[in-house]
């Protein structure tokens, strides 16, 4: 089993390499995370020429928020489409080899159902740790060459350290990326279980939407679900408040139970998902 | 034959769709070295057969074995088993040398490189296009192609001509024809196209009803099926007469100087040489051997509550 899930495992990047959707998962999350670089940039230069035109820079002003700030928020929209592609990939990629019979011929002559399951959750991650990779790389790199990176400085006052901001951007990007993986089985379990390609993909979009919209509904209970860590369009995650630290808000702190939380609850509902993957695969036609 | 001598063995096999009863109980063998065709009316549950044979479907009862192993595990014969569906299970979007590039990296002991496969399935000029440009026939010879690609025992074809031009159905009528001789290898095929089968197959099951009608080698199929004779001769009547007392043989119809006669063990020569006894002159004796499409015919024509027709 270990020998064919490797095989497997490498056929499935030839075609990965060689498929418009993985380049998408990998590629779009970080263009448009720069692209927001840009504009943000654009819109900047051109608030700060309106403002020296008409009396300079403001008493206030915070400087070095608009890189760092800049930065984070583009950041957050790269993992965002990440959470979404990722889940969308996992829960299409499965249903698609069904839906065009590709799935038969593996299963025929060289893995089990389970293997191959193990191989497309393995492939998802492969496609994540690439897109992560590229949106870090070319977001870093594009505001490098917009901004100067310093510490924040109000009315020469150091409000936060570069080396301190550094820490808790890595801590943010941490626990944003510690969910993904819960994500990514919630998508697999979704495509062992739909009827086809399609159905499965508006599934696994209606349910990571779904997840957004009830941990604001639940309270305290939204805790205990995975979707509260990640990144998402309605927002909860530590990476939006050190989108405000570094901003100059000085009253983010990230609560130690949180933590604990973000660190933990999506493990065992990742582990939970893939179990009922599993279980469901040998059950469903192909 | 033992169960597990045979490549496919396949007992009292029973699959449900909600309420419908599709298999009511299939038995089927395929042997070491046969071709064989498994024939019936659209919806008689042949890709069902198929699906189930492969581990593609679960099913409610009965035993499968193919080459030993039950249905999930059909995988650890590394490439021994090999499936060709009515749909072509191939990346629309990548190139066919990349399709069976792909296919080849699960090959576990792959005897034909890509452009070998494609010359044998005059696939070459196609090379590098995408799946989704070719047409159905072209798609379909490419996933034969993935078959040549290693050394597999068992091959199932379920609708193999669909989509073929008449060129294409005689290169995979060849190439079957050349794999079982050349290595053995032993196949399952389903299809409509009686005659294609009947050319190709050395053993045919009718499925209907649910369940195996007919399972006979074509050989006996042919041999012990009754005859029909068309003569024409100048005494009719006194033909019909003649021929009327003999129980083998039953005078399906008569028209003038014509008669349409259906034997049991007697051939054409001898219903000739008892009408010339009888001062009849036969001007003309055609025989009319029933094929596969005629058993065919009758098998699904036959009443429901009637016992169906037996080859022997």
């Amino acid at each position: 089993m270990i020998s064919s899930f490797w095989v497997a495992l490498r056929a499935e990047i030839y075609v990965g390499l060689r498929s418009h959707a993985s380049r998408l998962v990998v590629i779009l999350p970080a263009l448009i995370a720069c692209a927001q670089l840009v504009l943000t940039s654009m819109l900047t230069a051109s608030r700060e020429a309106s403002e020296t035109m008409f009396g300079g820079m403001g008493a206030g002003q915070i400087e070095g928020a608009d890189a760092w700030g800049t930065l984070v928020d583009a950041y957050a929209t790269g993992l965002t489409l990440i959470g979404l592609l990722l889940a969308g990939y996992a829960a299409w990629s499965l249903a698609n080899d069904k839906d065009s019979g590709v799935l038969r011929h593996l299963l025929i002559r060289h893995a089990s159902r389970r293997t191959m399951l193990m191989v497309k959750l393995a492939h998802a991650h492969l496609l994540g740790i690439a897109s992560i990779a590229v949106l870090l790389v070319s977001c870093t790199l594009c505001a490098w060459l917009i901004w100067d990176f310093g510490p924040v400085v109000e009315d020469g006052y150091e409000l936060i350290g570069t080396s301190e901001i550094l820490t808790e951007l890595r801590l943010g990007l941490l626990l944003a990326i510690i969910p993904l993986p819960a994500a990514i089985t919630m998508g697999l379990l979704v495509s062992v279980l739909a009827g086809n390609s399609t159905q499965a993909l508006v599934a696994a979009l209606g349910i990571t939407l779904a997840l957004d919209i009830l941990k604001g509904i639940i309270g305290a209970a939204s805790d205990y679900i995975y979707a509260s860590y990640l990144v998402s369009l309605l927002d909860s995650s530590y990476l939006r408040d050190v989108s405000r630290l570094v901003r100059g808000f000085s009253d983010v702190m990230i609560n130690p139970t949180t933590l604990q939380m973000n660190q933990w609850v999506p493990w065992p509902q990742a582990i939970f998902l893939l179990l009922l993957a599993w279980y469901a695969i040998n059950r469903k036609p192909v | 034959m033992k169960a597990t001598d045979a490549i496919l063995s396949v007992t009292s096999l029973r699959k449900r769709f909600a309420a419908v009863e599709v298999l009511k109980g299939i038995d089927l063998t395929v042997t070491p070295g046969a071709i064989h065709g498994l024939v019936g009316l659209n919806g008689s549950g042949k890709t069902t057969t198929m699906e189930c044979v492969l581990g593609m479907q679960s099913f409610q009862s009965g035993d499968v074995r193919i080459l030993g192993r039950q249905p999930a595990d059909i995988w650890q014969c590394h490439g021994a088993v090999v499936g060709i569906f009515d749909t072509p299970g191939l990346h629309s979007g990548l190139t066919v040398r990349q399709v069976l590039t792909h296919a080849r990296m699960l090959c576990p002991k792959p005897v034909r490189s890509p452009a070998e496969v494609e010359d044998m399935l005059g696939l070459s000029r196609y090379s590098h296009y995408r799946i989704r440009q070719l047409s159905l026939g072209n798609r379909r010879r490419v996933s034969i192609a993935h078959a040549l690609l290693g050394q597999p025992q068992f091959i199932v074809m379920d609708e193999p001509f669909n989509g073929l031009d008449a060129g294409g159905v005689d290169d995979v009528l060849a190439l079957i024809k050349d794999l079982n001789s050349q290595t053995g290898a032993s196949f399952l095929l389903s299809s409509h196209q009686l005659a294609y089968l009947e050319s190709i197959c050395t053993h045919i099951s009718i499925l209907h009803n649910g369940r195996i009608a007919l399972t006979e080698t074509l050989q006996n199929l042919a041999g012990t099926a009754s005859t029909q004779l068309r003569i024409v001769c100048d005494k009719a009547d006194a033909a019909v007469a003649l021929l009327q007392s003999d129980p083998a043989i039953r005078i399906s119809s008569h028209e003038q100087n014509q008669l349409n006669v259906q034997t049991v063990g007697i051939d054409a020569a001898e219903i000739n040489r008892r009408l010339v006894m009888a001062g009849i002159s036969v001007s003309e004796l055609q025989e009319l051997r029933r094929g596969l499409h005629q058993v065919f015919q009758d098998i699904v024509n036959a009443p429901a509550d009637s016992p169906l027709p037996e080859a022997s």
